[in-house]
């Protein structure tokens, strides 16, 4: 089963970069971000760290914690589920 | 584009900078002092603490005349008279960001007062004016190597006949505007500056900067023997992995330092890729030669820092003694990254180098006249 979180960054990696005749599904967990088959540069990565920082109120210090944190798809869901707000506790 | 025809001398040269003039600067990095401060990004707005190092005085919010106008002023009393911007006697006037603070200034506050010196144009205008200076005044704007590309103009201004001496002055002053902008890069954060330092992540540090200096065909002590630029156009805010925009800057002036003992100024600002990249490339065009970064006490003078470096490079060589890479701890990235001053009598010369964004290299060897 796919996870939510998963499908939703690849959501917004299409929608944040406009990435044009690529579809959310196209994108594979592992492959890099940065370099890889997308062709994102620094200047998209920086673009998607913003966004990224806005919908999950977290905050990405340096470049190098960028480059990390998109290492892949499945890489940026770990690093969101470390460093975002927890869950509240139910009732 | 390298250029080693026909040498031209730096007849004159010095800077400003937190510490004060080439002399106090040079003293200062002599003592491993520091003038990077911790100060809101954006001024009375506030924001996260970074390393920023201003002139004595400055606030880093805009003021109407900017509060740096002073200090050119006070730069200009160094350089010496000679009818600048008269025909034969150009000037180069270079920077990064010129009075890009007043605009959003202007934004923000709607003041149009701010307009006035916000754009390069009507900023250098103002200045030719204010600093008594003839038509004939040119600006150069390429990021980081804007004082290289004006030195590169000047030089060939005076080398084809064009100019009998040109004058180059370059200045980069910070804002809220500018700190911000590199603060939202994901480079100016609450880190400290290590250049040239092995770590986890990289940091820069911002500084204000001027300099100038007069190239003439004729008279100098110290003799600019080549110059190179060169654009790799890779990314805007990053190098190709395999250093090879760097080896084909360097390349263009190591052909002219060949079979001499040089020292290399590094660009380093203290981001870890491109100063890996600039250190593995400088031990590749120059083996054997020890290299230095500044950028750790003086912040990155931006458009300026080629210029301003270059007034401390030749404050080396005259008193003998060259500061070490200042700023961080850490390994450092290779053997030839020299941490401690040195005496460099035994040199022949200096090559001084300076990155941009955009893939933008530049370098040139500066040797006794």
């Amino acid at each position: 089963m796919a996870d939510p979180l998963t499908e939703r960054l690849k959501q917004l990696i299409v929608e944040t970069l406009h990435l044009e005749g690529i579809a959310p599904a196209d994108i594979p967990d592992d492959e890099p971000l940065v370099g890889g088959g997308l062709s994102l540069d620094s200047i998209d990565a920086l673009e998607l760290v913003v966004r990224l920082e806005k919908e999950f109120g977290i905050k990405i210090a340096s470049s190098e914690e960028a480059r990390r944190a998109l290492a892949s798809v499945k890489a940026l869901a770990a690093y969101i589920r470390e460093r975002s707000d927890p869950p509240r506790p139910g009732p | 584009m390298a250029d080693s025809s026909s040498p031209v001398k730096v007849a004159e040269c010095g800077c400003i900078t937190p510490f004060g003039d080439a002399a106090a600067t040079h003293a200062a990095l002599l003592r491993g002092a520091c003038a990077l401060r911790p100060v809101a990004v954006l001024g009375r707005e506030g924001g996260q603490a970074v390393p920023l190092a201003l002139l004595p005085g400055r606030s880093l919010d805009e003021t109407v005349p900017p509060d740096w106008l002073g200090a050119l002023r006070g730069l200009r009393r160094a350089i010496p008279d000679g009818d600048w911007g008269s025909p034969g006697r150009p000037v180069f006037v270079t920077g990064s960001n010129f009075g890009v603070g007043g605009l959003y200034a202007l934004r923000r506050t709607g003041d149009p007062a701010f307009a006035a010196w916000g754009a390069p144009a009507t900023c250098t205008e103002r200045l030719r004016a204010d600093l008594g200076w003839g038509p004939d005044v040119s600006i150069v704007s390429h990021a980081c190597v804007s004082a290289h590309l004006g030195l590169l103009l000047a030089s060939r201004a005076a080398s084809a006949g064009l100019a009998e001496e040109a004058l180059v002055l370059s200045f980069d002053f910070l804002s809220p505007f500018v700190a911000g902008g590199f603060h939202a890069l994901k480079i100016l954060n609450a880190s400290f500056p290590a250049p040239y330092r092995l770590g986890e992540a990289g940091a820069i540090g911002l500084g204000d900067g001027a300099a100038f200096a007069v190239i003439s065909r004729g008279r100098g002590a110290w003799a600019l023997e080549a110059q190179c630029v060169y654009n790799e156009m890779h990314q805007f805010t990053a190098n190709r992995g395999d250093g090879s925009g760097f080896d084909r800057c360097l390349d263009g002036v190591a052909a002219a330092a060949r079979g001499r003992r040089v020292w290399f100024k590094g660009h380093g600002t203290g981001t870890l890729d491109a100063g890996r990249l600039e250190v593995a490339a400088a031990a590749r065009a120059f083996p054997g030669a020890p290299v230095v970064g500044w950028k750790g006490s003086l912040g990155h003078t931006l458009g300026s820092c080629g210029l301003v470096e270059l007034a401390v490079a030749i404050e080396s060589v005259r008193s003998g003694r060259t500061p070490g890479t200042v700023g961080g701890a850490g390994a450092p990235m290779g053997e030839n990254v020299a941490l401690e001053s040195f005496g460099n009598a035994g040199f022949d010369g200096v090559v001084c180098a300076s990155n941009a964004f955009g893939g933008a290299h530049a370098a040139f060897l500066l040797c006794h006249a």
